[in-house]
């Protein structure tokens, strides 16, 4: 998960060492674009299709992490 | 035995019209406060957008490229025996908007004219009609004018679309290839109305006719005011279908063409945003010298965006005889087109 983390740094504009499963969503600007250029970031790790509502219902990087995974 | 072939059609100029206004982030900054202009531009790669005038419509525009086109190249009005026109804000619901511009361009009555409605893969759609209208000995020399005014549908306090629309229009010329080597050919479509809500305008078409109901500003849940006359926009649905389609388009066409990635000088794509073209640059794995931007300083102008492209690379003079090109539309309908285009 260290790709997700490193993509999700970036789109939140902070430090992948500052991202972890507990890291906050609302905390880091979880806005509209923020949530289009995870989409981008999941076809590109993942090969994976993500909705909109599906990434509004996560409220921590872990629920994105199981989205990843599921 | 032999039989004729097909007349092979090829672009031959490009112009452009961008309004005057021009609508810049740091003007957007000031109404959206929690958004900086270095933001704006680093997420979208857009500095300023032009902004059509109040008494200005695509019609106009359309009409000041065509004028562009015959003051620059050597083709007059009288030289034209098609005309399409590709815009989703006619001046009038009837009629036609290609009608009016056959009159105030003093095109030929002999003219054939039509409008086409499709957004960001109009060009692609409209360059296929030019293609089977010459390849069929219909007619010769088609202009085709893309050109739409977005701002006009976009709510002042919805910065979701608001940083990334901007107003501009192109006039393409497209004549019978006079190199035997040049040709607008290899087309894919796709279309999937499934997603029409995905990217709509919802009222002032019959459906649902505009009311004083209809005009009432609401807060949606991203934070942007709106109403049911404004452009709405899934920001998400549309990214997931651009990925999904596009790169799945552009590999059906090396297949039709018969050309591998690196054949092509060019993969000029419709310039939604920065963040949109990078995902599917990366995705395509094309190389950044071989796919050309531009949209700083006029942002996503729908249908114009791609023939935008192609006029500054006339200008650069990095069009030259045998440089090959994919052109790859895609946005509302939805619905996506592609081709291939040797020079």
């Amino acid at each position: 998960m260290d790709e997700l983390y490193a993509g999700l740094a970036d789109i939140f504009e902070i430090d992948p060492s500052e991202i972890g499963s507990s890291t906050e969503l609302e905390e880091e600007n979880w806005d509209s674009l923020a949530m289009v250029s995870t989409i981008a970031l999941f076809d590109e790790l993942f090969g994976k299709e993500v909705n909109i509502d599906a990434l509004k219902a996560c409220r921590t990087v872990s629920d994105l992490e199981a989205l990843a995974g599921a | 035995m032999h039989c004729a072939l097909p007349v092979k059609a090829s672009i031959k100029a490009v112009a452009t019209y961008l309004p005057e206004r021009i609508l810049s982030n740091e003007e957007l900054a000031l109404k959206f406060d929690d958004w900086t202009a270095e933001k704006i531009e680093q997420k979208t790669g857009i500095k300023s957008r032009r902004i059509a005038a109040l008494d200005e419509t695509a019609l106009d525009m359309g009409i000041a490229a065509a004028k562009n086109l015959f003051a620059t190249n050597d083709v007059s009005p009288d030289d034209i025996d098609y005309l399409i026109f590709c815009s989703q804000a006619p001046d009038f619901i009837l009629p036609t908007s290609a009608c009016l511009i056959q009159d105030r361009l003093n095109l030929p009555k002999s003219v054939g004219a039509l409008d086409i409605n499709l957004g960001c893969s109009g060009f692609v759609y409209g360059l296929s009609l030019a293609v089977s209208l010459i390849s069929s000995g219909i007619a010769s020399n088609i202009l085709l004018i893309t050109s739409d005014t977005y701002s006009k549908f976009i709510n002042e306090g919805d910065k979701s679309v608001r940083t990334l629309f901007g107003d501009g229009a192109a006039a393409t010329l497209i004549t019978p290839a006079i190199s035997t080597s040049s040709k607008i050919g290899h087309f894919i479509f796709g279309t999937d109305g499934s997603g029409g809500e995905d990217l709509m305008v919802k009222t002032g078409g019959a459906r649902h006719p505009r009311t004083s109901s209809t005009a009432t500003e609401y807060l949606d849940d991203a934070g942007n005011v709106r109403s049911e006359d404004n452009l709405y926009m899934n920001g998400g649905a549309v990214m997931n279908f651009t990925l999904r389609e596009v790169p799945k388009m552009f590999t059906a066409i090396q297949e039709l063409a018969g050309w591998e990635r690196d054949d092509f000088d060019f993969v000029v794509m419709h310039q939604a945003n920065l963040f949109m073209l990078e995902a599917l640059r990366k995705k395509m794995k094309i190389d950044p010298s071989k796919a050309p931007y531009y949209f700083t300083d006029i942002g996503n102008t729908v249908s114009s965006t791609i023939p935008f492209v192609l006029a500054k690379l006339f200008q650069e003079g990095q069009i030259t005889p045998g440089k090959r090109a994919s052109l790859l539309g895609f946005g509302v309908g939805l619905s996506w087109a592609g081709c291939t285009v040797e020079f």
